[in-house]
């Protein structure tokens, strides 16, 4: 086998596929990209009227998919936390990971929201006339400075490059940021804290809407707190389970067992905790805070699809089950349950944030209104498709370029190695 | 946004609000600024090579990091976390102290057939250093270097009066198309080098005592170089090795033309501690 | 913006009566003419195209029919779209009570359409277009909007203007809010709808909110809402009220 055309850019001695096959992996991704963008482009050039948006559906799958991400991307900065701030060194071998993953998620929400505002050339005002009272204004406050924390905590990953680092100013600046990491940990857990909690908090002041409605602690929704839970639990199974699919694809362990049995026991943890306080809020919801409003709580899971099947998967299909599986040490030492259970925990994170988007759409309000459906239209999909293009071929190029996983190669050398002495 | 701004209110609300905004704007120029800035003085201080071994450092595996008193059986299992920097760690004094005195009589034939001359102290880098009578000292790649960078060209060598500083690039070399850098073992002044390829030399006066604190001598080269065999196995794997050894005992003297080209690079990053 | 007559504090409100409103639509095409409401786009539905104003038809038993024309309901102090917009591009103006939407300041985020449970918003989904000579019937004292921004009934905002710039020229008592007529109120042939300050307890749209058989649109949401409904037919009452009719005679204003 010959040598690898950009050998001198990858990390020395981590094996790589070869260029071609790694190209043509790439290619798919960027036609889908490619497909992405025309869409984004049309919606920007002819109007949003390219969506299946309407005025009842004001938020639809761009929305719905923006928070999901957010949520899943939380797992950037968790594991700063966890790592820099409370010392659990084995995160060590999946912040990195984690930090690319962050910049791709919250990138590309923000690319998704600027397509979907009507106006986005007008994205600055909501900075020169904010109105400090709506979740939507700290939401955007948080999201723009959180991904510069997030871009700020990815150049150091990216100038750890084998051929960057060589270069003197670069390698000493890197140094030093890296030291300073701790701060952009502790600012991004701030930063995080807000606005995945203003995130719940958007639905959750809406007096208007009584099924996303709640009872709020001094200017907090419960949601607010509820969101933040959340995404602290999925955070650390979303990175679980894109480091098991990164180490499935590359055919090689990435991370020691024990790195996946702390996310794994973070998450489950903070998954029971959730699932406790989403009950307590569901029972205060249904019994005292709808029917106030005049509600009957019956009347929000009247409607197909959305009937009571929805609450019960959200709570306790995707929420309890695999909090069950993630707490149990002897189920988390198995991969056959724990990489499903993370798997499962993303999934009921992103069920949540879509009963509030667009279920709390679908319900009529007025008295004389009609159940309402909405499907999306291409260039909705195939935008948000071609963000997890975006994704997978950032995620790709630093994988092959950069070191993402520090423990990749001890690993590698423990699976080869049949220790043969040297004595005669 | 600004408090001069028609709309500005100064209530709780806003001060709570921009109060923290512009404090995680403070926060994060704060780091930026203060990390450029003693990155400058890192750069004028020129510690940009001991930073930039260090950070190669930090890319080992634990494998790569056994401590010398490892080695020697001493402190079996222990790993540095000092880049190998034995004058700067704490442990290095008290395991000298109760050590006996090196053993002087050290074969000049290591395992594997290496030549290890006992009037030569050994970088963990492959340099070593040969004190010299009249006060300098020279400086050039062992014998496993010399096997595993084969024929080898020097693309990069150090020019008289440059000043070379422990652990900090000495020498660069191509060697199967990969280039290589040997690391210092000594601090002091370039007077001359002399050699080409593998076999270069560079001669340094320390100007000074020369501190060996942090190099292999006496027995625990031995032991160093058997475990240095043992790395190399666990690079080539086990199928690759048969052919690296002739005689099924001594290493060959090129070693490049025996390891799969695409573990070539890996190989010698490894080796020199170059990652 | 500060009017000059903030001392004024009115609260113009509209009375909707139920059992007057033959579903004609003179008010949707008045408030569309008076406001630069767009025409539709060829493409648009009822759910994507625009009308301030649109009239809901309501069926009962027997085929029997009752017309309810919706707009923006003004709500009061817990508005729930000047509260969410992030851009303070939705303003509930003290002096008048209105609700003001400020469409060159809209980003079109859309929060406050989701927000609003009247669905008295409406986004341009296209750039408007005038077409032929309808750029020249277009009303000078309104601006036009542009694609990707939310409008709303604003009570003809424009006409109040004229009313106050009227009323101070001709020396009128600054602390009285000035009379005028939205619109809607000026076309409607039958009288439906009454219009006024609700602060006034004199005025007829005063003292018809009071009266029993008005009521307001999910008042259990506490929207403060300026627009009333009122009906005789209690078919009616109970297929929009989410409150049954009380029985001491008065409903909050």
């Amino acid at each position: 086998m010959s040598e690898r055309l950009d050998e001198g850019l990858t990390p020395r001695g981590l094996p790589r596929a070869p260029l071609r096959r790694f190209v043509l992996w790439l290619v798919p991704w960027t036609a889908l990209l490619g497909v992405g963008l025309y869409a984004g482009y049309r919606c920007l050039a002819y109007g949003l009227n390219e969506t299946n948006l309407d005025n009842r559906f004001a938020f639809g799958l761009w929305i719905y998919l923006d928070l999901t991400v957010i949520a899943l991307g939380a797992g950037a900065f968790f594991t700063g936390l966890l790592l820099y701030v409370l010392r659990k060194r084995e995160l060590k071998a999946v912040i990195n990971s984690a930090v690319v993953l962050g910049f791709i998620c919250y990138s590309g929400a923000v690319a998704i929201l600027m397509i979907d505002v009507g106006q986005p050339l007008r994205a600055w005002f909501t900075f020169w006339h904010p109105n400090v009272h709506s979740m939507l204004t700290e939401v955007t406050f948080c999201l723009t400075c959180y991904l510069v924390v997030l871009a700020f905590e990815y150049l150091p990953i990216v100038l750890r490059n084998r051929k960057l680092s060589r270069l003197p100013s670069l390698l000493l600046f890197e140094h030093q940021l890296h030291k300073l990491m701790v701060v952009f940990a502790l600012v991004g857990a701030f930063l995080s804290f807000f606005h995945q909690g203003s995130l719940g908090g958007l639905y959750g002041v809406l007096q208007g809407r009584p099924f996303a409605f709640r009872e709020a602690l001094a200017v907090w929704p419960s949601t607010f707190f509820l969101f933040i839970l959340s995404a602290a639990a999925a955070g650390p199974s979303f990175v679980l389970a894109t480091t098991w699919i990164a180490s499935k694809l590359s055919s090689r362990a990435l991370v020691r067992p024990e790195v996946y049995e702390l996310l794994g026991r973070v998450s489950g943890r903070l998954l029971v905790l959730y699932v406790l306080l989403k009950s307590v809020d569901t029972l205060v919801w249904l019994n005292h805070t709808s029917p106030q409003l005049g509600i009957h709580p019956a009347r929000f899971y009247a409607f197909d699809p959305f009937g009571t099947w929805v609450l019960f998967a959200e709570i306790v299909a995707l929420g309890l089950l695999p909090a069950l599986v993630l707490t149990s040490a002897r189920w988390r030492r198995d991969p056959r349950f724990l990489v499903p259970a993370a798997f499962l925990a993303c999934a009921g994170v992103a069920l949540n944030r879509f009963i509030m988007t667009v279920q709390t759409l679908a319900l009529p309000t007025l008295p004389f209104d009609p159940f309402l459906t909405y499907l999306p239209s291409w260039q909705e999909t195939m935008s948000f498709l071609g963000v997890v293009a975006y994704g997978v071929v950032l995620y790709s190029l630093s994988f092959r370029y950069l070191n993402l996983f520090p423990q990749e190669r001890e690993l590698l050398a423990s699976e080869e190695v049949t220790h043969v002495p040297l004595v005669a | 946004m600004f408090p001069w701004s028609p709309e500005f209110v100064w209530d709780a609300g806003h001060l709570a609000f921009f109060g923290a905004f512009y404090s995680v704007l403070a926060a994060i120029a704060a780091v930026l600024g203060l990390g450029l800035r003693r990155a400058v003085a890192d750069a004028r201080a020129g510690r940009a090579h001991r930073i930039a071994w260090h950070a190669a450092f930090e890319e080992l595996p634990a494998r790569d990091r056994a401590c010398r008193h490892q080695l020697t059986g001493e402190a079996p299992g222990r790993v540095c976390d000092n880049a190998f920097d034995c004058r700067r760690c704490a442990a290095h004094p008290s395991f000298e102290a109760l050590r006996a005195t090196h053993a002087s009589a050290v074969p000049a034939t290591g395992p594997a057939g290496l030549h290890l001359p006992g009037d030569r102290l050994y970088h963990r880098g492959h340099a070593f250093v040969r004190p010299e009578p009249d006060g300098t000292v020279t400086v050039g790649l062992d014998d496993l270097a010399r096997r595993l960078v084969g024929e080898a060209e020097v693309v990069e060598r150090p020019r008289p009066g440059m000043c070379l500083e422990e652990d900090a690039p000495a020498l660069r070399l191509r060697a199967q198309g990969r280039e290589v850098r040997v690391l210092s073992p000594v601090r002091g002044v370039v007077i001359g080098t002399s050699g080409e390829g593998a076999a270069v030399t560079v001669r340094v006066d320390p100007e000074g005592p020369l501190d060996t604190r942090h190099l292999l001598d006496g027995d625990e080269v031995g032991a160093w170089a058997m475990r240095e065999i043992e790395r190399l196995q666990a690079l080539l794997g086990p199928r690759e090795l048969g052919p690296a050894l002739a005689d099924g005992g001594e290493l060959l003297p090129d070693l490049g033309a025996v390891i799969p080209r695409e573990r070539v690079d890996g190989v010698l990053g490894e080796m020199f501690l170059d990652l | 913006m500060k009017s000059p007559e903030s001392n004024v504090r009115a609260r113009y409100g509209m009375v909707v009566d139920l059992d007057r409103c033959n579903g004609c639509g003179a008010c949707v095409v008045a408030c569309a003419v008076e406001n630069n409401v767009p025409p539709a786009n060829g493409r648009a539905t009822e759910r994507t195209g625009i009308s301030w104003l649109n009239v809901q038809r309501l069926e009962g038993a027997g085929g029997r029919a009752a017309f309810l024309p919706m707009m923006c309901q003004q709500c009061d102090t817990r508005t729930p779209c000047a509260s969410v917009c992030p851009q303070n591009a939705v303003e509930l103006d003290r002096s008048s009570g209105i609700v003001g939407q400020v469409p060159v300041r809209c980003l079109g985020c859309r929060y406050c359409m989701v927000a609003c449970p009247y669905h008295a918003r409406y986004f341009n989904w296209w750039d408007p277009q005038w077409p032929g000579t309808i750029a020249e019937t277009l009303n000078p004292a309104v601006s036009t909007r542009t694609r990707g921004v939310v409008e709303k009934c604003n009570f003809c905002i424009q006409r109040l203007q004229a009313a106050r710039t009227r009323h101070a020229a001709t020396g009128g008592d600054p602390a009285v809010a000035p009379d005028y007529t939205p619109a809607c109120v000026e076309a409607c042939p039958a009288g439906a709808l009454v219009f006024g300050d609700l602060g006034d307890p004199q005025s007829e749209v005063s003292q018809l909110a009071q009266s029993p058989e008005s009521f307001r649109l999910l008042e259990r949401l506490g929207t403060g809402a300026k627009v009333h409904y009122r009906t005789r037919r209690p078919w009616v009452r109970q297929a929009v009220a989410d409150a049954p009719a009380p029985t001491d005679g008065r409903t909050h204003v």
